[in-house]
């Protein structure tokens, strides 16, 4: 309808006047995804390593050595006296420490099973649990060179990400949470800005209707998000070359309703400010970092008690998640994923809906 | 100064949503937290084929779903729906055992069973893939009545977290990052909010000067996030037994630093912005992002790439966490995190010298 | 300069109150208002701040509902009827509310857009808006660098695009110089005469001059309906004193204490006395003169506008008190 474009038009030539923004809205993302793309990995490297050689010789420097060949271990000091180990985990300079007693040769050459120390910094249990297992895998290896072959071994076959590059999921995932930051940010501020300048008033004079006013404020930050995405999209196929298993159509059908729930959650916010700082505290504070949580992006929902994963239901995020993951790693498509995109439009809806009566009730 | 912090108190005080949202919902983020959050992972969803059917293979499986972490969805006879079944992600795990098995074990033959995973999500896919294969070798062992024999034997010890709870790990760093989300957003819109108004003329028209503006206008909200860091650290050491072996003075110096430099940053910001929405969003994209990816707040620095690396260095709450995890779960003193400390003084100086500088440039 | 007013026989009623009420909790913001307002007549609304000048004009254009009461404007009942109004009216409110942030043109474009005026329409309906303004070569300034006297003509104009017969003024002069002043209102007068209503609240007694009747609001109450002229007659001649003494605002209690001084006011540096009797004026002056602030004079002058409206709010209070 032309009353919507009329609206359209004063919101794109309002954002468009405001010469800070621009960059902010369509280059901040790609760099923020550029940067946050390499660090959300939560594969380790170069974990720092101490370690603590009693026995001194070439069987238990060949032990030594195969921990620093492997990228997982970086060797930050080579220590005489087991005492030194406090003081190194102490200070953190090292998160795992090794120590060789002095018999481990002689066991070795005795054929019996020689043991060894390692002892990990649990502060960061992370680096700690994944640490000990890197450790656990390198001293497995010398079974392995050995030719001692376990009875039963066992055979992984990884689907869809076969070498468990975790980035592959993590950069979608930080494209997901900029684009509901950004969008849920503009929408938030949306209604509010009007109302604390006075030209609310002036608009719900007119013939506007509080569904048209809202519909005016949603569409032109969908453009928005829409083209934050297409830039975007690029430096996640090409830059970091996630796959994509899935088709790109898929993504965009089911993206939709994603920004529509993340539009509706911000208009919401504005129907709930009476000033812009309000809008901003309650919509960072309710609606995104609770999001970011409960969405299984980094925590998975299995793990959490039950009244929890109800909860998460009505996550718009979660669902966006699965269908990053089903659509760039598994490859399926909507006859998989169609019940997440149901799910999006209901809860889009639902919120809009929520907004509008919100919305009606402020006007006295 | 006192005046202007004063008037912002009151009308902080106020502003009920906004002082709700600093103060309750970082509590309500933390009982989230370690309510909800964790790394382990329970409750995989496991496919089972059993293509053997004898009294081996059957203990392999049971050795599986008794070990707690898996659950049976599926029960096959070949492994044809496996592909389906993870697409549409009944299973996240599925356990093949050949027609062989048996026959193998009978037979005193090593043998192998195929594992399938689910890679999407990597994190939770090498959880899984060590648990499954710590069971094959013991039930392997069993099934032999062989006594296994590795070469090399690990005796792991873990300091200050014996059980590598998770929460312990994960509490520290959410205090620093719902603080610094706070302090740099709240502050960050401090300065516009008098722009926007046009306030700032009439202030600018007292005895002020520049610096005791931006301090006054700071300190309510320094107050403010200060109750919620409080709060935060004592619901965690009540509700989750995360200890505070520390000394709480250093806590308290650390945190006090800490919540400066967010401050400085947000007030930074805000003379770089003309309106409020720009400010938001240059306060959030500049510390919410970061803070949660850079920070050492749940990916290791160490292991992201270089440049990375040094950017990590300019994001204050990396320091904090890093003090802020020795000083309470290895309860050390200066000594160790002094440079830490340092680190978080020259941010805040920096941050604040160019706050001033700019607010007073653009006054 | 007062305007003639309309032949009120003639004119239909365009806005009426009926006993309208509005209270926010245990505050009555609007107290039983009632009055009716001709078509092409300009009414002005006269209160301080908080007297509920502004509560009403909301409650007329749809913006508010009464909590009792009722009210219709251009024939549509306030209550059920507010979108109907949308289209009648025009409002302009107290900030002027145009978006600081586009240029005039835009701003004209999205309200009348605002107000589904396309085309050809459009383009007639803009031209004549940029000569009302006068800011035909000003099209592309962005409305944050206009002056105010030229920000408050723009805000009359766009709420003038649709044409509509009843226009609700809020304070629509304020922070603007006396001469933008002067033109706004000489606007204001062609707009009565081509038969528009205008509604208009102010708080300056010279603006309420110009104005064809005038009422008076104070703690959410009228107090007082009339022409300028009419409210001015309700004085019998001779009875608004003007008294000139040293340090006059010490004089003002003294006065006020007088015998047949029914109330008074400081007038910037002189005192306005209402008496009861004109021959009071001597035994003023030897009063005031005894309590050593000579040197007296006083002098019987026409009573204004605001003579009236402190009385009436005096009235008031007294009533309230009692």
């Amino acid at each position: 309808m032309r009353t919507l474009l009329n609206i359209l038009v004063k919101e794109l030539l309002q954002l468009r006047r405001d010469p800070r923004i621009l960059p902010i809205l369509f280059v901040a993302p790609v760099v923020q995804l550029t940067i946050l793309g390499y660090a959300a990995t939560t594969d380790l490297r170069r974990v720092e390593l101490a370690v603590c050689d009693l026995d001194r010789t070439s069987v238990s420097r060949d032990l030594v050595r195969r921990f620093t060949d492997s990228s997982y271990f970086r060797l930050v000091a080579s220590l005489d006296d087991q005492r030194d180990i406090d003081h190194w985990l102490d200070s953190g300079r090292a998160r795992i420490a090794l120590t060789i007693p002095g018999g481990f040769s002689a066991d070795r050459a005795a054929g019996a099973s020689a043991e060894v120390q390692l002892v990990a910094d649990g502060s960061d249990a992370m680096t700690g649990t994944l640490g000990l297992s890197y450790a656990y895998g390198v001293i497995q290896q010398v079974a392995e060179t050995e030719g001692l072959r376990l009875p039963v071994e066992l055979r992984p076959k990884v689907l869809y990400n076969p070498d468990l590059i975790s980035r592959n999921f993590m950069v979608p995932g930080v494209l997901a949470m900029i684009l509901m930051i950004m969008t849920m940010m503009l929408s938030s501020m949306a209604l509010v800005r009007e109302t604390e300048l006075g030209t609310m008033e002036q608009l719900l004079v007119t013939p506007l209707s509080p569904g048209a006013i809202i519909l005016g404020k949603l569409v032109p930050y969908a453009m928005v998000g829409t083209v934050e995405i297409l830039t975007a999209l690029p430096v996640v196929l090409f830059w970091f070359e996630v796959p994509l298993r899935g088709s790109l159509v898929v993504l965009a059908l089911l993206t939709a309703p994603f920004m529509l729930c993340t539009l509706g959650l911000g208009l919401l916010v504005s129907t709930l400010s009476q000033t812009q700082q309000q809008a901003m505290m309650i919509s960072t504070f309710v609606f995104m970092l609770p999001q970011i949580y409960l969405s299984g992006f980094v925590f998975p929902i299995q793990n959490m008690p039950k009244a929890f994963q109800v909860v998460t239901y009505a996550v718009p995020l979660r669902y966006y998640v699965q269908v990053l993951r089903g659509v760039f790693l598994k490859g399926v498509g909507l006859e998989v994923l169609w019940p997440q995109g149901l799910a999006m439009l209901g809860l889009g809806v639902a919120i809009l809906t929520l907004a509008r009566i919100r919305f009606r009730r402020r006007l006295g | 100064m006192l005046a202007v912090a004063a008037k912002e108190l009151l009308q902080l005080r106020r502003d009920r949503r906004t002082m709700l949202a600093l103060l309750a919902m970082p509590v309500v983020l933390l009982l989230i937290y370690g309510f909800a959050l964790s790394f382990d992972v329970r409750d995989i969803r496991l496919a089972v084929v059993d293509q053997s059917r004898t009294r081996a293979s059957r203990e392999v499986i049971e050795a599986f779903l008794t070990s707690g972490y898996f659950v049976r969805v599926a029960d096959l006879d070949e492994p044809r729906p496996l592909n389906e079944m993870f697409d549409r992600g009944i299973a996240q795990a599925a356990l093949v055992i050949p027609a062989s098995f048996g026959a193998d074990v009978a037979g005193r033959r090593p043998t192998a069973l195929q594992f399938v995973l689910d890679g999407s999500d990597s994190q939770t896919a090498n959880t899984v893939l060590g648990y499954a294969r710590q069971i094959v070798n013991a039930t392997g062992a069993g099934l032999f009545a062989v006594e296994l024999r590795p070469p090399v034997v690990a005796r792991p010890l873990v300091w200050y977290n014996p059980d590598l709870d998770s929460s312990l790990f994960l509490v520290p760093g959410l205090v620093a990052f719902i603080l610094m989300v706070s302090s740099v957003i709240a502050t960050a819109l401090a300065v516009v909010r008098e722009k926007e108004r046009g306030t700032m003329e009439s202030l600018r028209a007292t005895p002020l000067v520049a610096l005791e503006l931006l301090v006054g206008k700071t300190l309510p909200y320094l107050l403010v996030a200060s109750v919620a860091a409080a709060g935060s650290l004592t619901l965690a050491w009540g509700l989750f037994d995360v200890p505070i072996r520390g000394s709480i003075v250093w806590l308290a110096l650390i945190t006090v630093l800490f919540l400066a430099g967010g401050l400085g940053w947000g007030m930074f910001l805000s003379s770089l912005a003309d309106t409020q929405q720009v400010a938001f969003q240059l306060g959030l994209l500049s510390s919410m992002l970061p803070t949660l990816l850079l920070s050492g707040f749940i990916f290791p620095i160490s292991s992201m790439p270089r440049a990375l690396q040094l950017i990590s260095h300019i994001v204050p709450a990396r320091y904090f966490i890093s003090a802020l995890r020795e000083i309470v779960l290895k309860g050390v003193g200066p000594e160790v995190w002094w440079n830490d400390a340092l680190a978080l003084v020259a941010f805040g100086a920096v941050v604040l010298v160019l706050a001033t500088v700019r607010t007073v440039r653009s006054l | 300069m007062s305007a003639t007013a309309p032949a009120a026989a003639a004119a239909p009623t365009v806005v009426s109150a009926r006993a309208l009420t509005r209270s926010f909790g245990d505050f009555i913001a609007v107290d039983r208002v009632s009055f009716e307002v001709a078509r092409g007549e300009v009414f002005g609304f006269l209160g301080s701040n908080g007297a509920g000048k502004t509560t009403t004009i909301r409650i007329l254009c749809g913006l508010l509902a009464p909590t009792s009461g009722s009210a219709s404007v251009a024939g549509y009942d306030v209550a059920t009827e507010a979108a109907h109004i949308k289209t009648r009216i025009g409002y302009m409110s107290q900030r002027f509310s145009l978006y600081s942030d586009l240029t005039v043109d835009e701003n004209l474009r999205f309200w009348a857009g605002a107000y589904r005026l396309w085309g050809r329409v459009l383009e007639g309906r803009l031209r004549w808006a940029r000569e009302v303004a006068e800011l035909e070569r000003r099209r592309r300034t962005l409305v944050r660098e206009l002056p105010g006297g030229y920000r408050q003509r723009l805000a009359l104009a766009c709420c003038l695009l649709h044409q509509p017969p009843v226009v609700f003024l809020d304070e629509p002069t304020g922070g603007v110089d006396p001469e933008a002043r002067r033109r706004f209102w000489d606007l204001i007068d062609e707009l009565s005469a081509e038969g528009t209503t205008v509604f208009v609240t102010t708080h300056s007694m010279d603006e309420a001059e110009r104005c064809h009747r005038v009422a008076l609001m104070h703690a959410g109450r009228l107090l007082a309906l009339d022409t300028p002229r009419g409210l001015k007659a309700d004085f019998a001649a001779g009875t608004v004193l003007e008294v000139g003494c040293a340090l006059a605002a010490r004089a003002l209690p003294r006065l006020e204490e007088l015998p047949g001084v029914v109330n008074a006011a400081l007038f910037g540096d002189r005192l306005h006395a209402v008496v009861d009797d004109p021959a009071r004026g001597r035994a003023i002056a030897a009063a005031l003169d005894e309590a050593g602030f000579a040197p007296v004079t006083v002098t019987p002058i026409a009573p204004s506008l605001e003579d009236v409206f402190i009385r009436a709010i005096h009235a008031a209070s007294r009533e309230g008190a009692t």
